[in-house]
């Protein structure tokens, strides 16, 4: 970690409040998310275990599980890191400060409501897009305000060379709002007919969990992984390839080979798939060459469990969950694999092993710097690398090795049960590591409100001298 | 640990030795030409390109109509028991054997064994009121106009599946003989009882 | 060589493109369809659900099934049977034909050329068109699930995950009410090794009046409440089961054809009654 690194003040001071107030949530939703999930898992161990508690049905744990991660942590957690990337690559302070704090808030208000609405029965019936209406109107408002404050801060940047890990996160902040309003608006507002909507969901879900978080995930690793190795990017142009490339194949995946729509959706998703090796095969090599080539500064860098080891895990997991979807194009494989536990499997790594995992690193990194002080458990940081780490490897393990089983089973049960019930381990270690996470967090925000109460009472208390300075 | 000379915009401006120009490997063009070539001749196989109708396993519209199957007897019988199971189970039961108080059996009735088959397309067209024996058992129900909606050659399936099921046995009925019989009696009243039954000549 | 306008222009691009393809032409491609013949018939399909089923989807979708069902069936492939419907008037050189012919699982080619030689020889033949793979090997269905399955559906729900077994045809399969109902309320009752948990809470438990409720469940032993309580199914439930009942999958369609089974056979016992 790099405290010595010379920051502008300003940065830290105009973005503080703006972070604690998505972080805060975040760390919350990711607790709750998992705690839900974990819940959800108990469903293996024993079936009845609910039966009497609608709110409690399984279809419903699993979406509340669902979007919680995603939704509450995911989302809100990396606009608060792109947020301080952009005020850090500008070279300035945050623009417009006061406006994330809000949309934080009207954020989680946001989760909230979309999270009760699941649970008492009110969702749109749509995967990765349960969230009532009326929670989707919230979450893009704060989405937009967040944007605006964000792009600000880049129009206003000091130096004006665009870096790459600008490319990745500019992609990013344009394309949600694109695909979280179709999706709304073809899906729920005025929802188009038959099994289009199908089609549109697969769109939305692949570009959202597939492509935002790739663009997120990777711009932060472009910008976090030369510093912490101690040596510049490996080829930026090859790196550019990379990028382009990514974002014309990739948005082209994610429809189900055996899905009932004509031949030509999943064929064409097909294709895509082939073609995602040549920016996966770029973006590896960009990686492996910035992370094993020889430091600027003569010392191997280490990780010791710190953020380092989190990006440099989290980019590994990005690379294996590719590896795990380029498969499901194939016609064969993914016809039947493709309605298993193999493509929970996927999306875990993909939201858990990967982005969680990345956005988590950041948080560890940037916080010290912007709050000014340091963790208050270090030691944390460390445990929930390994939590994490081993909860992802597991439950990603025994849902893929369980789906497999399964499919190649006639679909029977049976043959996947065991796995599952070993995947709660997993899920309960995440939850061990997504606590600690919290408890950094929380902790941190209270020490901060302390001290900030303490230099207001020392205003405050001497009545003599304020009185002398008025008159 | 990093030292404060290498600042965030010191990746960009490494460049590889090769000098100027965009330096990404010529390999990796060449890779991405060859799986866009695999890639499009998968799609150009397999997509159907863009048909509407065309769904794995079938891979052209040319391949899916030669897999259409053939109207031949089995499908004319198939197409009269869908018919019958949305139409006529109702009453006369999904193994033709009636119901007390809806409808007269139709496996082993006399009037649809019988030799001619003008009676059997007309009731349908027509309806049936009043008192009916079949099979020796005397039922007053009314029938309403219930194939008068339906095609001929739906009409025809149907009355066939019904002579050539549960027992029956009796002559397949063309879609001809419905269209011929449909014009002939066209804007006649509901036929009445045994005796308007009767009165049809065969 | 990169500026912020080139990115977005470039990202632009890349999400149009996208969106062009899997979400406009879909559009217009399924989001207009409207019903269609069923195959060598007059008949529509799909017809609109009832009123009750209409409900049920809501109640399917309330409840997440879609988390462990899905109602999609996949087919392998496709194979054609040469039926021998008539031996015409010379009988023994269409059997000796048929000794040396193999008949079924063939491809298109191959039937069309036997059923040729068959009629060649004076016989009759028809050409069947069976759909092969999984789901169909199964038993869940007579052939892939299409487009038009979900013409009337809103939310569609395909699902993504197979915990459970596939549904779209399961009102063909398991086409009773009461079974349904008696499998939401105590699945391991209807099926014995089931996994699903059960939906106790669509259920009434209440004493039983001056006459028992005609729509109590009828509960094996085990599973029953306790004596002098019956068991009945809400509103959630019943529509629930006409939803399943209602999914029916099951008639060919020009582009998942397929040759129906012939009519039923005769059950000569019940007709002669």
């Amino acid at each position: 970690m790099n405290r010595n690194e010379k920051i502008d003040p300003a940065i830290g001071d105009t973005c503080r409040v703006p972070l604690l107030a998505l972080f805060g949530g975040a760390a919350l939703w990711l607790v709750v998310g998992l705690a839900i999930e974990l819940a959800a898992s108990l469903t293996f161990h024993n079936p009845s275990m609910f039966a009497d508690h609608s709110w409690l049905a399984y279809g419903r744990l699993q979406a509340a599980a669902n979007d919680a991660v995603l939704y509450g942590f995911c989302i809100p957690a990396a606009l608060g890191v792109i947020l301080w990337v952009f005020a850090r690559l500008s070279e300035s302070e945050l623009v417009l400060p006061l406006v994330p704090v809000l949309a934080a808030n009207i954020w989680h208000l946001g989760v909230l409501v979309g999270l009760v609405a699941i649970f008492i029965g009110d969702t749109t019936g749509f995967q990765w897009l349960e969230f009532p209406r009326g929670a989707s109107v919230l979450l893009f408002s704060a989405y937009m305000l967040i944007a605006i404050s964000a792009m600000a801060t880049f129009g206003a940047r000091r130096e004006r060379k665009l870096q790459p890990a600008h490319w990745f996160l500019l992609a990013a902040l344009v394309w949600f709002p694109w695909i979280y309003t179709t999706a709304n608006i073809f899906l729920v507002a005025w929802p188009v007919r038959g099994v289009a909507q199908a089609v549109i969901d697969w769109w939305f879900t692949n570009n959202l969990i597939f492509v935002w978080f790739a663009l997120v995930g990777l711009g932060l690793a472009f910008y976090f992984l030369p510093k912490f190795a101690g040596r510049p990017l490996h080829n930026p142009d090859l790196a550019l390839f990379g990028f382009v490339t990514f974002i014309l194949f990739s948005t082209w995946c994610g429809i189900p080979q055996g899905a009932p729509v004509p031949a030509w959706l999943p064929a064409a998703s097909t294709f895509a798939s082939v073609l995602m090796l040549i920016p996966i095969f770029s973006l590896l090599t960009v990686f492996a060459r910035t992370v094993t080539g020889p430091s600027l500064t003569g010392t191997k860098p280490q990780c010791k469990g710190g953020p380092f080891c989190y990006i440099k895990f989290g980019t590994t997991a990005f690379i294996l969950a590719t590896l795990m979807l380029l498969p499901l194009g194939c016609p064969h494989f993914g016809s039947w694999a493709g309605i298993t536990w193999y493509v929970q499997a996927q999306s875990s790594l993909q939201i858990l092993g990967f982005f969680t995992i990345v956005i988590c690193g950041a948080i560890y990194e940037l916080m010290p710097s912007v709050m000014g002080m340091e963790w208050p458990f270090p030691k944390f940081v460390r445990f929930q690398h390994w939590a994490f780490m081993a909860g992802a490897v597991l439950l990603v393990l025994m849902l893929a090795i369980g789906g497999l089983a399964q499919g190649m089973n006639d679909y029977n049960f049976q043959s996947a049960l065991p796995f599952l019930r070993f995947s709660t381990l997993g899920l309960f270690l995440l939850l061990l590591g997504s606590l600690m996470f919290a408890a950094n967090i929380f902790v941190m925000t209270i020490k901060w409100n302390l001290a900030l109460a303490k230099g207001f009472i020392a205003i405050v208390r001497p009545p003599v001298k304020l009185q002398e300075v008025k008159s | 640990m990093m030292s404060d000379d290498l600042k965030e915009h010191s990746p960009a401006t490494e460049k590889p030795s090769s000098g100027d120009g965009f330096a990404v490997p010529v390999w990796i063009f060449c890779v991405a030409l060859l799986l866009l070539f695999l890639g499009g001749v998968y799609f150009d196989e397999y997509s159907g390109w863009f048909n509407a109708q065309v769904y794995a396993p079938y891979t052209d519209a040319n391949e899916l109509e030669s897999y259409q199957p053939v109207s031949g007897a089995a499908a004319i019988l198939a197409q009269g028991k869908h018919t019958y199971d949305t139409i006529c189970t109702a009453c006369h039961g999904p193994d033709g054997s009636g119901k007390p108080g809806q409808a007269p059996p139709l496996a082993g009735s006399e009037w649809v064994n019988a030799a001619g088959h003008q009676r059997l397309v007309e009731i349908p067209q027509l309806g049936l009121n009043g008192q009916v024996t079949v099979e020796g058992q005397s039922w007053n129900l009314s029938m309403a106009a219930m194939g008068a909606g339906l095609s001929d050659s739906d009409l025809a399936a149907v009355l066939t599946y019904v002579r050539s099921s549960w027992g029956n046995k009796g002559d397949a009925i063309s879609s001809d003989d419905v269209k011929t019989i449909r014009g002939s009696i066209a804007g006649h009243p509901a036929i009445a009882g045994d005796a308007g039954l009767k009165a049809i000549k065969e | 060589m990169t500026s912020s306008c080139r990115i977005f222009l470039v990202s632009f691009i890349a999400l149009g493109l996208s969106w062009g393809g899997f979400v406009l032409a879909p559009m217009e491609q399924l989001g207009t369809q409207k019903q269609t013949d069923v195959l060598n018939s007059s008949q529509t399909y799909p017809l609109q659900r009832t009123g009750d089923a209409t409900l049920g989807l809501q109640v399917y979708r309330r409840y997440g099934c879609a988390a462990c069902h899905t109602t999609q069936l996949q087919q392998g492939g496709v194979s054609c049977d040469v039926v021998v419907t008539g031996m015409g008037k010379n009988p023994t050189a269409v059997s000796n034909l048929l000794s040396s012919l193999s008949l079924k699982n063939l491809d298109k080619d191959d039937a069309q050329s036997a059923s040729d030689q068959i009629t060649g020889a004076g016989g009759k033949t028809e050409i069947h068109i069976i759909p092969t793979g999984g789901d169909v090997a199964r038993g869940w269905g007579a052939r892939r699930s299409v487009s038009e399955d979900f013409l009337w559906d809103y939310p569609v729900q395909l699902g993504s995950l197979r915990m459970g077994p596939d549904l779209a045809n399961v009102g063909g399969r398991l086409g009773s009410f009461s079974w349904q109902l008696l499998h939401l309320y105590a699945p391991q009752a209807a099926a014995k090794d089931s996994a699903m948990p059960p939906f106790r809470f669509m259920f009434l438990v209440q004493k039983i009046g001056a006459t028992p409720s005609p729509d109590a469940l009828q509960l094996p032993a085990g599973f029953g409440p306790p004596s002098g309580f019956e068991v009945v199914p809400s509103n959630a439930a019943r529509n629930l089961a006409a939803y399943l009942l209602s999914l029916h999958a099951d008639v060919p369609l020009h582009d998942a054809p397929f040759t129906m089974a012939a009519a039923a056979p005769a059950p000569t016992a019940q007709a002669k009654k």
